[in-house]
């Protein structure tokens, strides 16, 4: 057993010492490549468990049989051409409208060989037609629909996320200066108030600033009929977002700042923070140096994780807002059982997903020189 | 410690006040029925004008502030209004606080939340108008006695336990209390506010007594065909084959159907039963009582709801629809079994084969008989539905399909004394689907906004179904002797004959190779003459060709006779625009029309011979509706604006209908916004260079290379003005629409062919109240009078706008022994003699009188009932 382990390591060594920056370049690619097959093998199997969820297992198309029917008995009903019809030309006529509608619709087909078929056009990301749903601007293409609503969605959330993610960062280190301070401990009681989504203060603020001062519009993305000029336009918006935004922030910001104060607190009791002091060095450069620099890994992966959770919306959100989001969307094609809007919406939050996971790889070497691609001692 | 104790204090009073806020002031439910109607108007409107020919929609000149004028004569053409503003607002709490708070003016969807109702209600500065627009069911799977997939027993493949349901169910109990108020009673395939309800009163009132609710004579009625089924009652409980009798109870968890089905279920285990309550949405619930098969025993009783848009006048054909096989191919349907006579009877009145009214009264009551013996599903109730609004808002709401479903809502919503300003109106949805004449949107909300932008040949009258002219001046039909089909109104003059020749030149189909009409004489080779059954002559007023579209186009003929090709081309192999989805709607038709001819061209006389008639003569013009004035199944469209279309779908760019954009795997044509648009300015442009006409060899005919190219212009200047191809002719123009934020804004057209008065005459529904006064008791065998007072309003009800008023007499049993109509005395006034043979069929007790007045003017009918004791 040594002796067949004693050649190889020794190889290693003297192809370490021989070309190291071939080594270095080799490990990563190396890394580089496992990281990308593992995350598409996991992005596959996501995509197709939604596949199997959003169609039921092939449930929805039975779902799908059974609207293509109602519509067709409504439209012969309404239909008095069809009333003077012999009973078993009406019945013919009706098989032949059903017969063409569910080839249209490829339930001619076992849901088996389509789900694959669903499968390598999502990962290819033709994320094909719509069953029901248009875009706002009419499109049937699963393409459209979601990239109408993206900036709609972005708005809203990036806005959000933004605040809240330098909000909280700003006051989470201002209160780890300040320990048990009056305002350290108003933030401690406020913190349970996170655990509330965003739609309940929503309604709250509705009640409030829409319903009872009218000073803030209900919902929707702009005033009706929305303004003619791009200035008027953006400060509608602007008028627009300031309940939805200050839902979400309530909703979250008393738990992030805590959480993150915590965070701080932890690193400011570090002993290389309390040399740092002892050396003299002033509080700001305490804190960008020891306490901030460290903790940039977890705060760009927070960051970066909320940044593609504005994928998602926030259902009930947009509902109560009227906002015309991504979020409401889903929520629709969840009701409709419009599966390609379903598995479209999914297969780029997946993708996403992976990017960012792949990418804060590399991020992390470079705000973190402890950690280093691939090696195996110091992997993040 | 201090400190903690101020924090606590503090998050204790913002958890309160957050619960406070949350709690709204109870307010007073009534449960009165109010069914009200309105108007509405608006902001200055902006002086645009077309400039390339005529004077176009948005040329008028601006209407500044409101200004109360009741009493000035009427000069405004087009809407009442000057602007109104569409937005979505799919919450109806939202939408009722919003019109509280005045950002809103109505809401125009259906609203059925017995809550949300009460609140507005209760509150003074709301008005709101109710109307028909749903029905609930029980629907039972009639296959058994036990299911081939579990050798379960099925109770109800007996047709009287499923009829002694009736008895066990308490329908008034589910319209007041599950429902808030929000429901009517009702048994029959038939909506009860419907004309044929009131035309058969007597008889459906008869039915309704007998199957009120008695639940010791429905456990009776159970019990005994349950022991002949071999089931034993073990300890309360049903049993078969040592094992309990097993109810699969599918129930609707969306609406109201959940508490009924509940409410059913309580009811079916008092008497023994074992209910198993299957909670199910819709789409989850169609696979096992739609698509499965009813044998695999999966289910027994299914909570079905059904949805009615506007007033139907001939329902005869429900009974087939609902209860025979013929209604729909899926397995359930194909397991209904009904009697030989029903089956004769339900044919019979789904298509007309009677010769007369009283042979069609005569089947219609048995049928509403056989209805309950023999069906598969009854009903429990009409839905009521609501919409609120600001009480200076006026508009008229369709007793069926209210403001939302109405054809004259935009010809009359105004702010009451109001005549311009600006109103904004919110719906659960707008813009849902793609816009585009032939094969766009056909959701309510949409459909709504295209009534407004669109004018058609006649319009539906909101209270009776019935059709008025709007765009024809009148019409003749005749009929061929026998033919059971009346009309009401005085610009239909209706005529019986013996025979009916169809001219060998009027056109009967069309040629997609050739692009021409073919005509009868080509169709029809054998000397024999060719016969219809019924002709159509319609008239149209002599300024028809002054119609303006909005875009400034001068109205023409070809924008008529492009709608009559497009009846054929697309379902011919031929065409360019071949779509296989059309074909089988095409050979129904094709299957009772006989031929078109232009008599005259100006003014504009039309012939229509059709094998095809409807009990009303009006309705026979609304079917051929769009071929009167092009008003399209899916809005208003011009042959220059289709045009675009028309190329776009020849290139195989876009398509009219979703199933050929599925085919051609590209997008169904929105004339309104997304992409589409582009791809239709490229084909407008191309268009205006070419002076297109499209099917040039007959639309040449009617329009010359100059007039195409002016309107090619207009159409242009259009779209760079207002950004879509949405042109009509109708009293509101759509000024700009904004898919993504969801908003549409229309704007008067001060162009319209109309007075803005027009229509002013539709005010309240005249639902007629009614008061029945009589003597409190009176002696078997006496002659006896009861006085029916028939007002509205406070007026009494004309003697020529009632139809009948009909009176049933119900004995102590609740047993009906007399039926009659009551003789007109005045106006408002009736009276019912009740003869000494009549007062003899009544036993000592208390017995009930009750009166059913039947109006001309509204398809609701009126009751009122009183009590008195026999010695």
């Amino acid at each position: 057993m040594a002796d067949s382990t004693i050649p190889v390591h020794v190889k290693a060594e003297v192809s370490v010492r021989v070309n190291p920056v071939l080594s270095s370049i080799s490990r990563v690619i190396k890394f580089m490549g496992i990281k990308a097959v593992v995350l598409f093998f996991t992005v596959v199997v996501g995509v197709y468990l939604t596949i199997l969820v959003a169609n039921m297992g092939g449930y929805v198309d039975q779902i799908q049989r059974g609207q293509i029917q109602e519509q067709i008995a409504t439209q012969v009903l309404n239909d008095p051409s069809f009333k003077l019809l012999a009973a078993d030309v009406r019945a013919q006529r009706i098989a032949d409208i059903t017969r063409m509608a569910e080839h249209r619709a490829g339930l001619d087909q076992p849901f088996m060989v389509r789900s694959v078929r669903f499968l390598t056009n999502a990962l290819s990301l033709n994320l094909g037609r719509a069953l029901y749903m248009n875009s706002d601007g009419g499109s049937r293409q699963v393409r459209r629909i979601i990239l109408e609503r993206l900036p709609s969605t972005l708005v809203l959330f990036a806005t959000e996320n933004f605040l809240n993610f330098f909000l909280s960062i700003f006051f989470a280190l201002a209160l780890s200066r300040k320990y048990a301070s009056f305002w350290d401990r108003v933030i401690i009681t406020l913190s349970p108030t996170s655990s509330a989504p965003g739609w309940f203060y929503g309604l709250f603020l509705i009640l409030i600033f829409a319903a009872q001062f009218g000073i803030l519009p209900y919902g929707g993305m702009v005033a009706a009929p929305p303004p003619d000029t791009p200035i008027n336009y953006f400060l509608s918006l602007c008028q627009h977002l300031v309940l939805p935004v200050f839902a979400l922030l309530l909703s979250t910001i008393f738990g992030n700042v805590y959480a993150w104060r915590t965070f701080f607190l932890i690193y400011s009791s570090e002993d290389y923070v309390d040399m740092a002091k002892a050396k003299g060095l002033s509080s700001r450069d305490i804190e960008r140096r020891y306490i901030l620099r460290p903790t940039l890994p977890v705060i760009i992966t927070n960051f970066a994780l909320a940044l593609i959770t504005v994928w998602q919306g926030a259902i009930v959100l947009e509902t109560i807002f009227n906002w015309p989001g991504l979020g409401r969307l889903t929520f629709q094609a969840i009701g409709l059982f419009d599966t390609p809007v379903i598995v479209g919406s999914t297969v780029i939050y997946a993708y996403l997903l992976a990017i960012t996971v792949f990418l804060l790889e590399f991020i992390y070497t470079l705000v973190d020189p402890r950690v280093k691609i691939g090696s195996e001692g110091r992997r993040v | 410690m201090k400190t903690n104790k101020l924090f606590i204090f503090l998050s204790l009073v913002m958890i309160a006040s957050m619960l406070l806020a949350s709690c709204q002031p109870e307010r007073i439910v009534e449960t009165v029925v109010v069914t009200e109607i309105v108007e509405v108007q608006g902001t200055p409107q902006v002086v645009e004008k077309v400039v390339v020919v005529t004077p176009s929609a948005e040329a008028a000149a601006p209407t500044e502030e409101p200004t109360p004028e009741p009493e000035k004569q009427v000069t405004r053409r087009g809407g009442w209004l000057d602007t109104i503003v569409i937005v979505e607002e799919p919450s109806g709490e939202a939408g009722v606080s919003r019109i509280e708070s005045g950002e809103l003016d109505a809401h125009v969807f259906s609203w059925d939340d017995p809550e949300l109702f009460a609140s507005v209600q209760a509150n003074a500065d709301l008005g709101y108008t109710t109307f028909v627009g749903s029905s609930d069911e029980l629907s039972f799977n009639p296959v058994g006695p036990t299911f081939d997939g579990t050798g379960k027993l099925n109770p109800f493949s007996v047709a009287k336990i499923r009829e002694a349901m009736n008895w066990m169910i308490d329908r008034n109990y589910i319209a007041e209390e599950i429902m808030g108020g929000l429901g009517l009673p009702r048994l029959f395939p038939i909506v009860g506010g419907f004309p044929d309800y009131a035309r058969y009163i007597d008889k459906a009132r008869e039915l309704e007594a007998y199957y009120a609710y008695n639940p010791e004579k429905g456990e009776a009625v159970i019990t005994e065909e349950m022991q002949k089924l071999g089931a034993t009652l073990v300890d309360g409980k049903w049993q078969f084959n040592d094992e309990p009798v097993e109810l699969i109870f599918l129930i609707r968890t969306e609406d109201e159907r959940l508490e009924i089905g509940d409410y059913i279920s309580n009811q079916l285990e008092t008497i023994g039963f074992t209910v198993t309550r299957n909670y199910k949405t819709a789409a989850e619930a169609a696979p096992i009582w739609r698509q499965g098969n009813p044998n695999d025993g999966q289910w027994h009783l299914y909570t079905g709801g059904w949805i009615t848009t506007q007033i139907t006048r001939d329902q005869g054909s429900n009974f087939e629809f609902y209860h025979t096989n013929r209604g729909m191919t899926n397995p359930l349907w194909q397991s209904y079994v009904v009697s030989a006579e029903y089956d004769e009877i339900c044919t019979r009145l789904s298509n007309n084969l009677f010769d007369t009214l009283e042979e069609r009264d005569e089947l219609f009551r048995r049928a509403l008989e056989l209805s309950m013996l023999e069906g598969a599903r009854f009903w429990l109730v009409d839905g009521l539905s609501f919409s609120p609004f600001k009480p200076d808002v006026k508009v008229v709401a369709d007793l069926s399909g209210g403001i939302q479903g109405a054809d004259l809502w935009s010809y009359t919503i105004r702010r009451d004394g109001v005549e311009g300003g600006s109103m904004t109106l919110a719906n659960a949805s707008i813009l849902t689907e793609n816009w585009n004449p032939l094969g766009g949107s056909n959701q309510v909300f949409d459909q709504m906004i295209m009534k407004a932008t669109g004018d058609q040949a006649v319009l539906a009258d909101p209270y009776t179904g019935l059709y008025w002219p709007e765009r024809i001046e009148r019409a003749e039909v005749f009929a061929v002797d026998g033919l059971p089909i009346a009309s009401t109104y005085d610009w239909m003059k209706l005529e019986f004959v013996p025979e009916i020749e169809v001219p060998a030149d009027a056109w009967a189909d069309w040629d997609a190779a050739e692009q021409r009409f073919i005509t009868v004489g080509e169709v029809y080779t054998s000397t024999d003459t060719v016969t219809a059954r019924t002709k159509m002559v319609v008239y149209f007023p002599p300024d028809l060709y002054d119609v303006q579209w909005h875009d400034g186009s001068q109205f023409s003929l070809a924008d008529i006779v492009l709608a009559w090709i497009l009846n054929w081309d697309p379902a011919k192999e031929a065409s360019a625009l071949y779509d296989e989805s059309q074909v089988p709607a095409l050979l129904s038709f094709q299957s009772h029309f006989k031929g078109i001819r232009i008599v005259q061209e100006n003014p504009l006389i039309v012939e229509i011979y059709d094998d095809a008639y409807s009990l009303d003569a009006e309705a026979m013009v609304n079917n051929y509706a769009t071929w009167m004035f092009p008003f399209y199944a899916f809005g208003q469209g011009a042959w220059h604006t289709i045009g675009t279309g028309i190329l776009a779908e020849t290139n195989s760019e876009l398509a009219f209908t979703q199933s050929k954009a599925d085919i051609l795997q590209t997008d169904s044509i929105n004339m309104i916004g997304g992409p589409s648009l582009e791809i239709l300015a490229k084909y407008m442009d191309q268009a205006a260079s070419e002076s297109y006409i499209p099917y040039p060899s007959v639309l040449g005919q009617y329009v010359t290379p100059e007039e195409a190219a002016t309107r090619w212009a207009n159409l242009q200047e259009w779209y760079r003005r207002h950004g879509h191809f949405w042109v009509g002719t109708g009293p509101y123009y759509m000024d700009k629409v904004f898919p993504i934020e969801g908003t549409v804004l229309l704007k008067s057209n001060p162009q319209f062919a109309d007075l803005a008065d027009k229509w002013i005459d539709f005010g309240t529904p005249p639902i007629a109240e009614v008061a029945l006064t009589g003597p409190n008791s009176i002696a078997i065998g006496d002659e006896v009078t009861f006085d029916v007072e028939v007002t509205f309003e406070g007026n009494p009800y004309p003697m020529a706008d009632i139809g009948q008023v009909k009176y049933l007499l119900f004995d102590n049993d609740s047993k009906l022994v007399v039926i009659g109509e009551a003789e007109a005395v005045e106006d408002g006034l009736w009276r019912i003699t009740l003869t000494k043979e009549q007062t003899a069929l009544l036993k000592a007790g208390s017995n009930k009188m009750e009166v059913a007045v039947v109006s001309l003017k509204v398809s609701l009918p009126s009751f009122a009932v009183v009590e008195f004791i026999s010695e």
